[in-house]
């Protein structure tokens, strides 16, 4: 039994680590009914500019970059948390405002649309830093590794489920909790109502849209460590965040965050016995769930299954 | 999508003029294409895709189910095609026999996983069995010779009793692609416009709405969609020759998003052709925009966007509405572009 902590222990941070990713993609699915199949390239694109910032030439002018270089490691990661999702939340903007005519109309449009979102960014970012695999600078306090009995354990892992379950945890409140949230609900569930309450529908939208995207800019810059970055790492995330929701069930938080726990151990497991079919294993999970659950774990009923 | 009156004696002909005319251009493509700075390949290639497009347009656009992992019958039907040839017995027509009948059965196992689903968990469950069917192809390197895909598959001679024709030469292989193709497509036809095509219409508007008329939503779902997994799965054995190869490549999510694409880019939604129309655009722009630039996913990807946003009814449905506007060609129904893009099927 005590062999199999490791690996339990593995699998519950890469758990965190996938509610992580999935969390943009389920806000805009739950109070927008819209799939969001550019959320991958996003979360690449957060990965991406994260690494020109942290790397040895960022975007600025000449002498702004050399007082940025001379900031210390760790100054410089905690301002890239900050700026890389404020750029990625630019084209978040930009994918909003090309998603407005298909609102009300057949979810499909929304989705072939960031579908076409999708392929233009992964094409962007392959023209832009070429095909080969970059690695995200992390600050000292976070890198390496520690031992636990007997074994060493990687730092940054822990790290990463630390800042997965603190972020998950403030979406919550965002959600839950404030008055935001609750118009945001509000809107989703009854548009017609909310626009005649005098609430600014379409600014809420692109609000909601863009938090949306920085959240998936954020999530790809605590994973790019993990997992490298290359331009595939887009389409990696992407169908593992789109699993999580469907298994979590459309429209349900504590759902998705559970489905990302139970895609982690799943994961995590198979891979300690059969590292070959480990992400065989998250479909499987999937597969034998939503045959006998119509909408996932917890999921409420949506517009999304019609 | 205006509810236009559907062609009553176009819809219950074997053969319409408008085939008549598609056969006959696409007859004469081998003797031009070479000039035109295009090969023969591309014209096989494309009626290939165009018949596995209009095979998954059965799921999309008539049955309005989302499936995004089709590529992986396409992709069965390529391996059973190659597997058949060296295990069973080298038969053209035993094999590709084999193709149709493995993957309708693969089909036929995820319709029963599935045919209860709608919407977003129906789309998902398909890419979860798409992307398994993918990683066993790739993971099962005795069988399917893994990444480096199963080789040295052969043109089979085409027998027909009386006279039997090599298809090693790309032009033979073109006319032998075009005469299946032809066929098929008229038996698409025929199924479409059948009773059985009209209830599936009907399930596509509401299925609650046809289970109260009595049918049997469940079976028509999974049947339509073992159907077109199947005669994905024939286009995959035909591609496997096409290719001498059959590749896990084809079953990638990728792949499978690119059918969806070329499908509704085309105007599979509306049209009967529609799928055929985007085959065309996808495959030519790959290879006209491909040679002036690395970048052309990039510049199919705007124009994808572009045509969702301003034509999300596909191109087939955009020439539809242009002959729409000449509403005394459309009383009378006999514009040759109308019935090509046969305008207004069912909605």
């Amino acid at each position: 039994m005590f062999d199999l902590l490791p690996h339990i222990l593995n699998g519950l941070t890469l758990g965190l680590l996938f509610a992580l990713i999935a969390l943009g993609f389920m806000l805009i699915v739950g109070l927008m009914e819209q799939i969001n199949l550019a959320h991958g390239s996003l979360f690449a694109l957060g990965a991406y500019f994260a690494m020109q910032l942290m790397g040895s030439r960022p975007p600025f002018p000449a002498d702004m970059a050399k007082a940025w270089l001379a900031l210390p490691l760790g100054w410089r990661y905690a301002a890239t948390l900050i700026l890389a999702p404020a750029a990625v939340g630019i084209v978040g903007i930009a994918i909003e405002f090309c998603m407005r005519p298909t609102y009300g109309k057949d979810p499909l449009y929304g989705l072939l649309l960031t579908f076409g979102a999708a392929m233009v960014i992964e094409e962007t970012i392959r023209l832009t830093w070429g095909t080969r695999d970059y690695v995200l600078q992390v600050p000292q306090a976070v890198s390496g590794g520690f031992l636990f009995q007997d074994l060493i354990w990687s730092t940054y892992r822990f790290y990463a489920a630390g800042i997965a379950v603190a972020i998950i945890g403030l979406v919550w409140l965002l959600i839950e909790k404030t008055s935001f949230g609750a118009t945001v609900k509000a809107g989703a569930h009854d548009s017609e109502i909310v626009r005649a309450l005098g609430i600014n529908l379409t600014r809420l939208r692109l609000l909601v849209f863009v938090f949306g995207t920085m959240l998936a800019a954020i999530a790809g810059i605590i994973v790019a460590p993990i997992w490298g970055i290359r331009p595939h790492m887009g389409v990696d995330a992407v169908i593992p965040a789109f699993l999580v929701i469907v298994l979590g069930g459309v429209g349900s938080f504590w759902g998705a965050v559970m489905a990302g726990l139970l895609v982690g151990l799943s994961v995590g497991l198979t891979g300690a016995y059969a590292s070959e079919w480990s992400l065989l294993s998250m479909y499987v999970l999937l597969v034998g769930v939503v045959t006998f659950r119509a909408r996932g774990l917890w999921g409420k009923k949506s517009v999304l299954e019609a | 999508m205006t509810a236009t009156p559907s062609n009553q004696s176009d819809s219950v002909r074997l053969m319409t003029p408008a085939m008549l005319v598609l056969w006959l251009a696409l007859a004469t493509v081998p003797l031009w294409i070479a000039r035109v700075g295009l090969y023969p390949y591309l014209g096989i290639e494309i009626l290939i895709w165009s018949l596995y497009a209009l095979a998954f347009n059965l799921v999309l656009g008539t049955a309005g189910l989302p499936s995004f992992g089709h590529g992986a019958y396409f992709g069965i039907g390529a391996y059973a095609f190659g597997l058949c040839q060296f295990n069973v017995v080298a038969n053209l027509w035993v094999c590709l026999m084999a193709a149709f009948v493995v993957a309708g059965l693969a089909g036929a196992l995820v319709a029963l996983f599935i045919s209860h689903r709608r919407g977003i968990y129906y789309a998902f469950m398909t890419i979860a069995f798409g992307q398994i069917f993918w990683t066993l192809s790739i993971k099962s390197h005795k069988i399917t010779g893994g990444e480096d895909g199963l080789l040295k598959i052969a043109r089979l001679p085409a027998n027909f009793g009386l006279a039997s024709f090599d298809l090693a030469d790309n032009v033979a292989f073109y006319y032998f692609v075009l005469f299946v193709f032809a066929l098929a497509v008229m038996a698409l036809w025929r199924l479409v416009h059948s009773p059985y095509g009209r209830v599936i219409a009907a399930i596509k508007q509401s299925e609650t709405r046809a289970a109260h008329l009595g049918y049997h939503v469940w079976l028509y779902k999974a049947s339509i969609f073992t159907l077109s997994a199947a005669i994905s799965g024939f286009a995959g054995g035909l591609f496997a020759m096409a290719q001498l190869a059959a590749f896990p490549d084809v079953m990638s999510l990728h792949q499978s998003g690119y059918i969806v694409m070329m499908t509704l880019v085309g105007g599979g939604l509306v049209s009967f052709w529609g799928p055929v129309v985007g085959v065309f655009l996808f495959l030519i722009a790959r290879d006209v925009i491909g040679a002036l630039t690395n970048a052309w996913m990039l510049y199919f990807g705007l124009l994808f966007i572009a045509i969702v946003l301003f034509r999300p009814e596909g191109i087939a449905g955009a020439i539809g509405a242009l002959f729409e506007k000449h509403s005394a060609i459309r009383r009378q129904g006999n514009s040759a572009m109308r019935l090509l893009f046969g305008g207004g099927r069912w909605r």
